[in-house]
């Protein structure tokens, strides 16, 4: 069973290192987006950008900077094409990891 | 009995229960209001595997927003909303809240540009990457996240960054803010009644085609006099947490795909997991 040992307890991630701070993943179907912004009108980290002129015009994950998706899905239930999903959430290292959670899923039927 | 008890509500109180569940245990029948068919909980039976109902919908489609539009939302409605508030559940019905309705466009923008203003400052001696303490910023950070764990999570760190940078408004332009005050002398734990309240609230709203977002940055609005007495809080009250509330721009609810959480279940003495 996942727990914290002493030494994660104790220590504090560096929030810039990709090694102990992971942010969200987001999956763009290039075919289905057409570039309309409203993810990344949205998006509370800022981790969308719209790149591309005309037919190419697409949304894109930002790659670079420490926080950007933090996996809220909000730019999945605002895609007008169901082009965006998030296919990885985010996790920390050592103080923040993430305790006793699964995979991805949308509501179930009990 | 009576002449020796009169004053003393807490054991009084106690022998009506204890008297009641006595009572109830010897008759075991209780006296039913007859059930009217207009009540939701009677309108819905659960069936394995059946559609959501209205209220599962609205809790499941709501989405934080993050974008307004421009229109104000009418005086009754947002009335409305803290009518649902004041039927919130509470620790021994306390009722440990208070809220504050701003509606004033100039208002919002300066308590906007405050918070930037302060997150500016945590940020000069906490953000390691841009301070221009550099190495020493990095060492205040260490500290600082130690002790203030939840407020410096890498995400709200991130908030705070971003809205030093001015990238992040604290309201992100909603007409209508809501704030939650807590009562600090309620009853066990007013801070979570005050979360509870403000749910109520949430999912109203979206149930009327508004958008709203929590703002637990309000916290921002703290440090320093100038807030507390323009918004005149002072004891018992202390600011907990803002509610954003608007008419969003698009369609931004929806249902999406959300982590599964592990659960422990112990049943016929034997514990499982199940996710």
């Amino acid at each position: 069973m996942a727990y914290l040992t002493l030494k994660e307890r104790l220590l504090i991630p560096t929030y810039d290192n990709p090694k102990y701070a992971r942010s969200g993943q987001v999956v763009i179907d290039m075919e289905k987006c057409n570039g309309c912004g409203n993810c990344a009108m949205i998006c509370p980290g800022g981790a969308l950008y719209i790149a591309g002129i005309g037919k190419d015009k697409k949304a894109h994950l930002m790659e670079d900077d420490f926080p950007n998706c933090m996996s809220c899905n909000d730019c999945a239930a605002m895609c007008p094409r169901d082009a965006v999903k998030v296919s990885q959430t985010y996790d920390f290292g050592r103080f923040y990891k993430i305790l006793h959670r699964g995979g991805l899923s949308a509501p179930r039927k009990f | 009995m009576k002449e020796r008890n009169r004053g003393d509500y807490g054991s009084m109180l106690r022998r009506a229960f204890i008297s009641k569940g006595v009572d109830m245990a010897e008759k075991l029948e209780v006296e039913e209001k007859p059930a009217s068919e207009d009540k939701t909980g009677s309108m819905y039976k659960w069936e394995e595997g059946m559609d959501w109902n209205p209220v599962e919908r609205i809790i499941l489609e709501r989405r934080s927003v993050r974008k307004y539009r421009d229109k104000q939302v009418p005086e009754a409605l947002i009335r409305r909303l803290l009518e649902m508030a004041r039927f919130a559940p509470s620790a021994g019905n306390s009722q440990s809240w208070r809220f504050i309705v701003i509606r004033d466009k100039k208002t919002i923008e300066s308590m906007e540009k405050y918070a930037q203003l302060r997150a500016k400052f945590f940020m000069f001696w906490l953000n390691w990457r841009t301070s221009p303490l550099g190495r020493l910023a990095w060492l205040y950070s260490q500290i600082g996240i130690r002790v203030l764990r939840n407020d410096l999570h890498p995400i709200p760190h991130g908030a705070l960054a971003a809205m030093a940078e001015g990238t992040l408004k604290l309201f992100q332009g909603a007409p209508t803010v809501i704030l939650i005050l807590e009562d600090r002398r309620g009853a066990a734990k007013p801070e979570l009644d005050c979360g509870i309240c403000g749910q109520n609230i949430v999912l109203a709203a979206h149930s009327l085609g508004l958008g709203t977002c929590w703002v637990g940055l309000v916290e921002l609005l703290k440090y320093g006099i100038k807030w507390r007495r323009k918004l005149k809080i002072s004891y018992p009250y202390r600011l907990v947490e803002g509610i954003a509330v608007g008419y969003p721009v698009g369609n931004p609810d929806g249902m999406v795909e959300r982590e599964l959480h592990e659960i422990e279940w112990y049943e016929n003495s034997q514990w499982k997991t199940v996710l």
